[in-house]
């Protein structure tokens, strides 16, 4: 699958438009514990892959090693087939990657504008200039016009899919080539729910990033998703359209639960 | 009445160092969850910078500037050379590398001025000023330390609030993870704490000089209520640190004002009690908000 045209740039941050993300056998765990074990994922420019699984089967994990949290012992991490295993996060970030952890997006204790300022932090040197800055912003209120009434307000005062909007709205700003989002509906209502599942299409489709979606919500996030795979104690068990995840019935009995 | 102001008024001109102090002690703890104990040893050091400089050119402002660029580059050289490989590892091994730097600047000292108190000059008069005929107990020096401090202080606060310097080094303190995410280069914005924790401490060391004497431990007492102050004021808050300085300054001008002849040996036990009784009713200082640190 190519990378479709015109995905297009906040005005003035100029990265090179959506990027495909290949995780090659990766290995990575903590101390002793290996909660990845050769894992091998690929995900197009511009499309959504849901990463599934129980819990323990290393889907946060995966995220983190593919941000640079977390050290891989072995395997290649490749951003448009260019090697970025063993960054770290800042330089991953600065890279295009965007990584929203689960359940602590929003830092609480800044506004919901500053919040949104931190996106800018992994732009390139070049695009600093004041007018590229009010841009952005002015982008992210105008889709998410909840944010432009509580601009001044600390993000900690939002409720919870406020601040899932607000993660989202950063990860606008930030303008990733790939965003990875760990349980983005952890918590919240049904409602608000499918409204974050619409922004994370939203987000893919007109901005043409590419997404990766751990989530609990195995349903849910087949219904949004380009493809899926399904991860199980450290281990791909499936990988394939998400339509054909979402009607293997004995696989979603197995690993899925639904 | 005459004596309460004039009581107040010293408070608040050696008040305003605490805070200095209590300032530069936050500046780092939001950064790293780390006390650095050479703070008051690094103070104590670019100020024997700033009384080389004055006693060679003879100008005190380029002593005063000398010491401030000084702090910069020690806060700076220090977390580089000395913190940065202790992090990541248990607590308390960085804790005892400041203590060591802390011992290695005063044994430094030591070796090249000597034990002796030497005296270091003020910016301005100290004679008092008066008001009339009243005495007013502070003198124009006072007023200087009073107003650079706070000068000072608000660059900072405004830095932090509008620039994104600010804004990188308050979402470091707040929330390292996603500062990192975000492609902060937290690295980077803590040696930053640091050298702006210098100035402040080689504005404080310039600044209590004149009353205090220079010394090679000249800084301990000073760093000790400066802590006092931070923890009044509570760790994480850089406004809570001023105010937590002033509290402090001024209660222990009352203290050794009002007390008598034993009011000034009684100034560290007034600290105490002051710290014990915030702690009691504010265990995370006075301008804590409610708890929202996560593990």
């Amino acid at each position: 699958m190519n990378s479709p045209a015109g995905a297009q740039g906040v005005q003035g941050v100029h990265r090179d438009g959506a990027a495909s993300l290949a995780v090659v056998d990766l290995v990575a765990g903590y101390g002793e514990v290996l909660a990845l074990e050769g894992v091998t994922i690929t995900a197009d420019a511009a499309t959504i892959t849901a990463v599934l699984g129980a819990n323990g089967a290393g889907k946060t994990t995966l995220l983190r090693a593919i941000s640079g949290m977390v050290r891989p012992r072995g395997g290649q991490i490749l951003l448009d087939g260019a090697d970025r295993t063993g960054r770290g996060p800042e330089d991953m970030a600065r890279a295009g990657i965007a990584h929203v952890p689960e359940g602590q997006g929003v830092i609480a204790e800044l506004t919901v504008e500053e919040n949104l300022r931190i996106g800018m932090m992994s732009w390139p040197g070049i695009a600093w200039r004041r007018a590229d800055r009010a841009a952005a912003l002015a982008e992210a209120y105008e889709r998410f016009g909840v944010l432009a009434d509580r601009r001044r307000k600390l993000a900690g005062t939002l409720s919870g899919g406020e601040r899932q909007m607000l993660v989202i709205a950063r990860a606008l700003v930030a303008r990733p080539r790939v965003l990875l989002l760990d349980e983005p509906s952890l918590g919240l209502a049904p409602r608000v729910m499918t409204q974050v599942m619409d922004m994370v299409v939203r987000l893919s489709r007109e901005s043409g990033i590419t997404v990766v979606l751990v989530e609990q919500n195995a349903r849910g996030a087949l219904a949004i998703a380009d493809r899926g795979v399904v991860l199980n104690l450290g281990r791909v068990v499936a990988a394939a359209d998400a339509k054909t995840l979402a009607a293997d019935v004995a696989l979603r009995h197995h690993y899925l639960g639904f | 009445m005459v004596e309460f102001l004039q009581f107040t008024l010293s408070g608040i001109s050696f008040g305003m160092i605490y805070a200095a102090v209590a300032l530069s002690l936050v500046l780092i703890w939001r950064g790293t969850r780390l006390l650095n104990f050479a703070q008051g040893g690094m103070a104590m050091f670019t100020t024997y910078v700033a009384y080389e400089v004055i006693r060679h050119t003879g100008s005190y402002w380029a002593g005063f500037a000398v010491a401030l660029a000084a702090g910069v580059v020690l806060g700076a050289v220090a977390e580089l050379a000395v913190i940065r490989p202790a992090l990541g590892k248990p607590e308390l091994n960085a804790v005892i590398i400041t203590i060591g730097l802390l011992i290695f600047l005063e044994g430094l000292a030591g070796i090249l001025y000597g034990g002796q108190y030497r005296s270091f000059p003020a910016a301005f008069a100290i004679i008092g000023l008066r008001a009339g005929s009243t005495p007013l107990g502070v003198s124009r020096f006072d007023v200087f330390v009073a107003a650079a401090v706070l000068a000072t202080t608000l660059l900072l606060a405004i830095g932090f609030r509008y620039t994104s310097a600010g804004l990188r080094m308050r979402a470091a303190a707040f929330n390292t993870t996603i500062a990192r995410l975000s492609g902060i280069r937290v690295a980077r914005v803590i040696t930053m704490g640091w050298a702006l924790a210098g100035l402040l401490g080689a504005l404080a060391g310039v600044l209590v000089s004149p009353s205090t004497f220079l010394y090679p431990n000249s800084m301990d007492s000073i760093f000790v209520f400066g802590f006092t102050a931070a923890v009044i004021g509570g760790l994480d808050s850089p406004a809570g640190s001023v105010v937590g300085g002033l509290l402090l300054g001024v209660a222990l001008s009352y203290a050794g004002g009002y007390l008598g002849s034993q009011g000034s040996d009684l100034t560290a036990l007034v600290a105490l009690g002051i710290l014990v009784v915030v702690l009691m009713f504010r265990p995370d200082g006075i301008f804590s908000g409610p708890r929202v640190r996560r593990v």
